[in-house]
């Protein structure tokens, strides 16, 4: 029997919120196109350590498996990624998962990522469209920005971001590059600019922009391929002028 | 309205390109060595002229002060960071991580080099020159730990220069903000450079 090619695994586990993080290593045969979800399916379906141990099934989050959800993001060979396009082939073996630890640990792999949509509510991450006022034909699209609002648009709050951030994490209170990228989206919005100035201030409140600090990690981590640096410059600018403004108006 | 966190972390921007200026004149006044022992002396002395209820005002309120506005609250921004060069080894992200590095170098030799330098040898009397310098120099833990002081303040300053375009906007697209960045790298490797060079006059037979 010729030898099978194999995959080994080395992930990070944990039982409970506030569980010590324990190791454990798998091992599971080789098959073309293999993912890390794929992979990690296979171990729930058998879930025995490669010292034959049987233990509980790893746990860990995942909806669309094509990049447009979110949910799987992990650590992956030190790097916050997508576990369901992250190609065994293309990771040197073995493999190392570990929970984005900027988050709270739920269990294993699984974290919690509330505080990201917390964050979006904190700079009105929103169109205002209903009111006590009449519904018109909305504005029209800008082209040359509504390019740029479609690439930011691509955001699937993943995280991977912010736990490349070396700002952001238990140590701090900054809210991480995505939620400015996407207060700069709804900035540019023919409707949503009205609420521009509300946006960018409380950008400037603690833990708002300012707590960037140039790493440019961001830009490389994110999988959607949104330049985050540039957007956060632009709203470095912005952020200016608003101060300008609260100086000067009052 | 008035966001407390966005004007001090401006503040301590606009604060360390000030002090930055500082330390161009400090190390263009060192150069004078470069001339000989003699000039260098001649620097010394011209500041020396300076009587001290002009000199004392600006040392305290145009260096000390904003020294410690920008050391204090640095600390406190150095702290905010969990570096990770080892898992993110981009250049950009090992500029940050020496940004924070340097500063915590800076903090410590800044404090020890303007005790002895500028507080005890006024306190006892020493007279600054040359010939005092190189003794004092001549210890080769001092000569090293200057040099490494000198390298991380000029490091922590130039790439200063560089996150403070981003900082302030000034420089959005990647491209420039690469440009910009090899700008103050080629400036921070010309510095260490002549530092060391006006470094190795205390030390060599040159003059
Ligand atoms: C020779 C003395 C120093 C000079 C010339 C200097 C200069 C600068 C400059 C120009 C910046 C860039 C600001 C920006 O990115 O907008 C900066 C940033 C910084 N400085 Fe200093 N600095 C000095 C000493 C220190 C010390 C002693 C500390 C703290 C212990 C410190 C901590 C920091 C930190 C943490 C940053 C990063 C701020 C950020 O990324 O937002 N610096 N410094
Ligand atoms: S550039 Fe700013 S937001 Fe992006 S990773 Fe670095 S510190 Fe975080
Ligand atoms: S900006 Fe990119 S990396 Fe950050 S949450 Fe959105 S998609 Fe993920
Ligand atoms: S499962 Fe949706 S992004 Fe991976």
């Amino acid at each position: 029997m010729a030898l099978q090619k194999t995959v080994t695994f080395i992930i990070e586990r944990q039982d409970s919120p506030t569980g010590k993080p324990y190791t454990q290593e798998f091992e599971l045969p080789w098959r073309p196109a293999l993912n890390v979800v794929a992979a990690l399916m296979e171990i729930q379906k058998n879930p025995v350590t490669k010292d034959g141990k049987r233990v509980a099934p790893v746990v860990w989050e995942c909806n669309c498996l094509e990049k447009v959800c979110g949910a799987c993001m992990m650590v992956i060979n030190g790097k916050a990624q997508q576990a369901c396009c992250a190609l065994v082939d293309k990771l040197k073996q073995p493999i190392h998962l570990a929970p984005a630890r900027t988050f709270p640990v739920i269990r294993d792999l699984l974290i919690d990522r509330t505080v990201m949509f917390e964050n979006l509510k904190r700079i009105q991450g929103w169109i205002n469209v209903d009111g006590t006022w009449e519904v018109r034909i909305p504005p029209r699209q800008n082209p040359n920005t509504a390019a740029t609002a479609y690439e930011i648009s691509h955001c699937m709050t993943c995280g991977c971001c912010l736990e490349a951030c070396p700002n952001v994490g238990p140590q701090s209170d900054f809210i991480g590059p995505s939620p400015i990228a996407q207060a700069y989206m709804y900035n540019i919005n023919p409707l949503g600019e009205y609420d521009k100035a509300n946006r960018l201030n409380a950008l400037m409140a603690k833990g708002g922009i300012t707590s960037c600090g140039n790493s440019g990690n961001c830009v490389k981590a994110c999988p959607k391929g949104i330049k985050l640096t540039t957007y956060l410059a632009q709203i470095n600018r912005d952020v200016n002028i608003q101060a300008l403004k609260n100086i000067f108006d009052h | 309205m008035f966001n407390i966190t966005f004007y001090l972390r401006r503040l301590h921007s606009l604060v360390g390109l000030f002090m930055g200026a500082f330390l161009m004149v400090h190390i263009g006044n060192n150069s004078a060595v470069l001339l000989g022992p003699d000039m260098m002396n001649m620097v010394i002395g011209t500041m020396d002229k300076m009587p001290m209820f002009i000199r004392l005002p600006i040392e305290l309120g145009l260096i000390a002060a904003p020294f410690g506005f920008h050391a204090l609250y640095g600390v406190y921004i150095a702290l905010q960071a969990r570096n990770n060069p080892i898992r993110y080894g981009y250049l950009q992200n090992w500029q940050f991580t020496l940004q924070r590095w340097t500063a915590w170098y800076l903090l410590v030799f800044l404090i020890w080099h303007v005790y002895y330098l500028a507080i005890h040898t006024r306190i006892t009397g020493i007279h600054l020159c040359f010939e005092f310098l190189q003794s004092y120099l001549s210890n080769p833990v001092y000569w090293v730990l200057y040099v490494l002081g000198m390298w991380a303040a000029i490091f922590h300053f130039t790439n200063g220069i560089n996150t403070f375009c981003m900082t302030w906007g000034i420089a959005k697209g990647p491209r420039i903000q690469m440009v910009i960045n090899m700008a103050c790298m080629g400036l921070c490797g010309a510095l260490c450079l002549e530092t060391l060079a006006l470094m190795l006059v205390y030390i060599l037979p040159i003059f």
